[in-house]
């Protein structure tokens, strides 16, 4: 099990060297073989060289940021796994990042330990050979289906009425199938919200999104509610242009 | 200066054209006039009436200019406010990211007070960060508006409150009209709505002490509707209320209590843009109420 972990190389891009010296060390701690890039620039150069298994890439920096590069790695046809750590909190860019083919992000200040458990779930899905829904237009499961540019949701083709936040969370939780995601972490993810009392908006939502896709929580074809954990996807994803 | 230069000019024409006539220009430039009492009054009267309203135009212009330039200089510093707020929260952000790595690749051994301390306060710095984007958001990104069932939220809010460990020590009462109808529902950001009712009740149970009372009730007054949280609790001192909602403000009687200094700021920007308001009566040693009013939804 340790042997597989470190066949996996992770590149680190961040311009501040107080995030990337603490970072590093924990990261190779956690088993993986971690190298460094302080710009979006270097970070293409490094990608190229070392063909790394994910990278974490900062939004932020100077010469070339973040988002620039990695809409450069994937107009490259360039599906390397890559984690976004965001400054900004607002969903639009949220949004953005997922359109621009990251495959998850993190909002700064991040718990080092949440990032490893992101990156360990990141890889497990490249692994298993799943095809990379990062850069998708459309997110299919079933009946179901989702048009993330045009944020709509169809089921058997028929126009479904839901709010932003419900199609933002849907969005989310398509994009992690099989992952259980905690209350917390989605308002994190599509609020952008550390505040522990509001797990119950997540809560909502889901309750709408239940009525409105006629999905049982008992008998889940869609979500699943795990007791004290958080919600899962169960469907299986496909990915769509 | 200039604009008075200009009162000059018919000055200026009287005399070009006197000299002019002097310089015999007319062959008779000797001018008899003659007029009964009644024109030459009511001529007086249309000259003063001219000079009166000519002079409030320009009195009006100013006025307005004045105005106009107040405005866009609080419209200037509000800005220059968000972006301050913004860069704090970024350069916050880096160093905290990095402190929490730092942490976490020192060994602790368990039942380390010292760092748990150390982690503790980088978790109520984040927490800092995370308010002070949420308040730089608030004033810039659009709401997402729906019909919100107001009893209901305010139902689940009563609900989360009562999972709070020091419930059981306060008396919580909701009450909603039924009579002659229930609360209409409002427009507006239903997350957001909830974000800044919890903040007010949590303020309401952090601040009172066991045994206190907490109250939440709501009414609609004509196209409005108020909600209000109100406690027993120790109140607030007079020369404190002005600043409260104020960042980071925070007043002198409580002590002890842990919060960010920006609940109550979250509130007012929150009720602020759904265009309603946030009053709140207090006395030192009886209690609080702080209550909203935000249009109901037609």
């Amino acid at each position: 099990m340790d042997e597989r972990k470190a066949e996996c190389r992770i590149l680190l891009v961040d311009d501040d060297q107080a995030i990337t010296g603490h970072l590093a060390p924990f990261l190779e701690r956690a088993g993986f073989a971690v190298a460094v890039a302080g710009d979006g620039e270097a970070a293409l150069q490094r990608i190229a060289e070392l063909t790394p298994d994910l990278v974490v890439l900062d939004v932020l920096m100077p010469r070339l940021d973040g988002r620039e590069a990695l809409r450069r790695l994937r107009r490259a046809g360039n599906w390397t796994p890559v984690i976004l750590l965001t400054q900004v909190g607002a969903p639009v860019e949220r949004a953005l990042a997922l359109e621009e083919g990251a495959d998850d992000y993190l909002n700064k200040p991040f718990e080092p330990y949440e990032l490893v458990a992101r990156i360990r779930a990141v890889l497990r899905r490249s692994r298993a050979g799943a095809p990379s829904l990062a850069g998708a237009r459309r997110l299919s499961s079933g009946a179901l289906e989702l048009d993330r540019q045009a944020r709509r949701v169809l089921v058997a083709g028929q126009e479904m009425a839901l709010t932003a936040k419900a199609v933002a969370v849907l969005e989310y939780l398509m994009l992690h199938p099989d992952e259980v995601l905690s209350r917390e972490r989605l308002l994190d993810a599509v609020w952008g919200w550390d505040y522990p009392a509001a797990t119950r908006a997540v809560d909502t939502r889901i309750a709408e999104l239940r009525r409105v896709l006629h999905d049982a929580a008992e008998a889940p074809q869609y979500i699943e509610t795990l007791i004290g954990q958080g919600y899962r996807f169960v469907g299986r994803v496909g990915a769509g242009t | 200066m200039k604009r008075y230069a200009l009162t000059l000019l018919p000055l200026a024409l009287g005399l070009a054209l006197a000299v002019a006539l002097q310089a015999g220009l007319a062959p008779n430039p000797i001018l008899y006039a003659r007029a009964d009492a009644g024109t030459l009054l009511w001529l007086t009267g249309l000259a003063a009436s001219l000079l009166w309203a000519g002079g409030l135009a320009l009195w009006t212009l100013a006025a307005r200019r004045a105005a106009e330039a107040r405005t866009r200089e609080q419209a200037a510093s509000a800005e220059a406010h968000r972006r301050f707020v913004r860069r704090l929260d970024h350069e916050l952000k880096n160093p905290l990211t990095a402190i929490r790595a730092g942490l976490a690749n020192v060994a602790a051994l368990p039942g380390d007070a010292a760092l748990a301390s150390v982690r503790a306060q980088v978790d109520r710095l984040a927490r800092l960060t995370g308010d002070l984007r949420k308040l730089a958001e608030l004033e810039a990104q659009p709401l997402e508006e729906e019909k919100v069932d107001l009893g209901e939220l305010l139902g689940e809010l009563a609900a989360a409150a009562e999972e709070r460990p020091d419930a059981a020590e306060r008396r919580l009462h909701l009450t909603l009209p039924q009579a002659p109808w229930p609360l209409p529902h409002v427009l507006g950001d239903r997350d957001l709505l909830f974000l800044a009712l919890h903040n007010l009740l949590d303020n309401a149970c952090k601040y009172s002490r066991p045994g206190d009372t907490v109250e939440i009730r709501a009414f609609e007054d004509g196209a409005w509707v108020a909600v209000e949280v109100a406690d027993t609790g120790p109140g607030i001192a007079e020369e404190d209320l002005p600043h409260l909602g104020e960042e980071l403000y925070r007043g002198r009687a409580p002590s002890g209590v842990e919060g960010s200094g920006l609940g109550l700021a979250l509130v007012r920007a929150i009720i602020a843009r759904h265009g309603g308001t946030v009053t709140i009566r207090s006395r030192l040693g009886r209690g609080t109420a702080v209550t909203l009013r935000f249009p109901v939804a037609r």
